[in-house]
């Protein structure tokens, strides 16, 4: 539905995507360009010099985009603390004496993690500028859910009641359309496509309306009227348009 | 200093007990204490100076900062133009090098009389550890640095060569001079401001500077004015946080509040509208 509706390669999401890159590039350089302004260590020694200030800024960029994940499941973030892991083991390994010793002209930046990713002034910047980057991309998609909540967002936020849908299965197993061998059988109405539900409102509006309406239902026509249960099986939703499929069993019905 | 004097070792432990709101005649108890006087750091700083362009920052040759002595002779071809005067190669290579920051900054107290006192400056531990133990080294074989650099020349802008930079302290002559380690260490930022000396802390109650008049005495041999740079000398102490910058304590409140607020009107919205969603109905 989603792809129907073309939300996400438009020009429309283009345009978003463009202007939350430029806001996060602007506060990953900025932020740490004015803490790092005229600073120095807390033993007074430099740490405003290029490769100090270049790993801040990069450590701040995997940080903000780390944290920038859709879905916290838990393979999602075991693999993201290991990359986190995994570039901390990295830029100690290339930044520390041995890799120098083996190659000083490959590895010039030397002694650069130790020295300067222990003061918790660097830690500090690093956390406001992820939570700055962040900011923006949370609060978005909160106002999203909340506002204009798509069907996925919908069908997650609902339960789905299980034990409703048990009861009908076994009241109905035994009994199958088959045996209504006097009436008409299902061939029209499965290759009608009738068998999908109809929306009162058309929200999606890809689905097209094929074969029959439903002002021409008889009860007489199907199965004499009989339905397993008895009664209209989907109370929740009112405003649907009464196929005749309703009537008889369905699985499609309350839970997506 | 809480002098309440609720324990027996406390001086004013006989005041507190004794005193009543009758006694007439003051009680007197006296409390020692030291006051802590911190390091004072002086900087030198320059302003407009581009110690970040790449073509600057390529221009160096780590192999032999790190006492290579095949590169020592034969230096890296990121130091063009600056890697050969003539036929001798030059140590040490490159344009950062070449630039050394050379104005000598000496302080002096000017007291009651009108005489100078020097100020002490220490001239080591203004480099990082792992800079001048691992990164730089003196050329090996040659405790007699004049020998050991004896093929090379000195940097085209230098007054004097690489091996007489320190010639008092054999621990911060040639490669390893502190000064030069701190000059290399190229700065981010155009503005940017490098560690010259530490003023050590005195003892007892001293104060670091004393309150009074005084001197700064220049030898003035770095241009700047060509590129409308600036020099500067800076004292300051240092906290955990590192010198002086709000900038980093302004953008947590400014932040903080945004977030507070945020929340707030967030919180508003999904109480109004969570109702409304999950008594909705799935249309499809």
């Amino acid at each position: 539905v989603d792809c129907q509706l073309n939300l996400y390669f438009s020009k429309k999401s283009f345009f978003k995507c463009a202007l939350h890159s430029c806001y996060s590039s602007l506060v990953l350089f900025f932020i740490p360009y004015a803490a790092m302004y005229d600073t120095v260590r807390d033993d007074g020694k430099d740490i405003a010099d290029y490769q100090s200030f270049a790993l801040l800024t990069q450590t701040c960029l995997l940080f903000a985009v780390s944290i920038q994940m859709s879905y916290w499941t838990a393979v999602n973030t075991i693999f993201v603390l290991g990359s986190l892991v995994m570039y901390f083991a990295v830029t100690f390994t290339m930044y520390s004496n041995g890799m120098f010793t083996i190659l000083p002209s490959a590895f010039p930046f030397i002694g650069t993690a130790r020295n300067s990713l222990n003061q918790p002034n660097v830690w500090l910047t690093i956390f406001l500028t992820s939570i700055l980057c962040v900011l923006p991309v949370i609060t978005n998609r909160f106002l999203m859910i909340q506002l204009c909540p798509t069907i996925n967002d919908k069908a997650k936020a609902t339960p789905a009641p299980p034990t409703q849908r048990a009861r009908i299965r076994r009241t109905s197993s035994r009994r199958s359309g088959y045996a209504f061998s006097h009436a008409q059988g299902y061939g029209d109405l499965v290759t009608s496509g009738r068998f999908l539900r109809r929306p009162a409102l058309t929200r999606s509006s890809g689905f097209t309306h094929v074969g029959r309406t439903t002002t021409s239902f008889s009860p007489m026509g199907r199965s004499a009227g009989y339905s397993p249960t008895g009664r209209p099986q989907n109370n929740k939703v009112p405003n649907v348009e009464v196929t005749s499929l309703q009537m008889y069993r369905t699985i499609t019905d309350s839970a997506p | 200093i809480d002098y309440t004097g609720v324990s027996s070792d406390s001086p004013c432990y006989n005041c507190a007990k004794n005193f009543t709101w009758n006694t007439t005649e003051p009680c007197v108890c006296t409390v020692n204490f030291t006051l802590l006087q911190p390091n004072v750091f002086m900087y030198y700083g320059l302003s407009n100076f581009y110690q970040n362009h790449r073509r600057y920052v390529k221009s160096r040759d780590d192999r032999q900062l790190n006492g290579d002595l095949s590169a020592l002779t034969d230096p890296s071809k990121e130091c063009e133009p600056y890697r050969k005067s003539g036929d001798v190669s030059i140590a040490p290579c490159g344009a950062i090098a070449n630039s050394l920051f050379n104005d000598t900054l000496v302080l002096y107290y000017v007291d009651s009389n009108n005489s100078k006192i020097e100020v002490p400056l220490v001239k080591k531990g203004i480099a990082w550890w792992t800079d001048k133990h691992v990164k730089f080294r003196n050329p090996a074989g040659n405790s007699n640095l004049t020998l050991a650099f004896q093929d090379t020349a000195k940097p085209v802008n230098w007054a004097k060569p690489v091996y007489e930079l320190d010639p008092s302290d054999p621990d911060n002559n040639g490669f390893i001079n502190e000064d030069f380690i701190v000059w290399m260490r190229t700065a981010a930022l155009p503005t940017f401001r490098k560690l010259y000396r530490i003023i050590q802390k005195k003892s007892g109650t001293t104060p670091t500077l004393p309150n009074g008049n005084y001197m700064l005495n220049i030898t003035y041999n770095y241009p700047v004015l060509s590129f409308d740079g600036r020099k500067r000398m800076i004292l300051s102490t240092i906290s955990w946080m590192g010198g002086k910058n709000p900038f980093l304590g302004i953008a947590y409140i400014t932040v903080g509040s945004i977030c507070f607020f945020l929340g707030v009107v967030l919180l508003i919205i999904h109480h109004k509208y969570d109702n409304r969603n999950t008594s909705a109905d799935i249309p499809s």
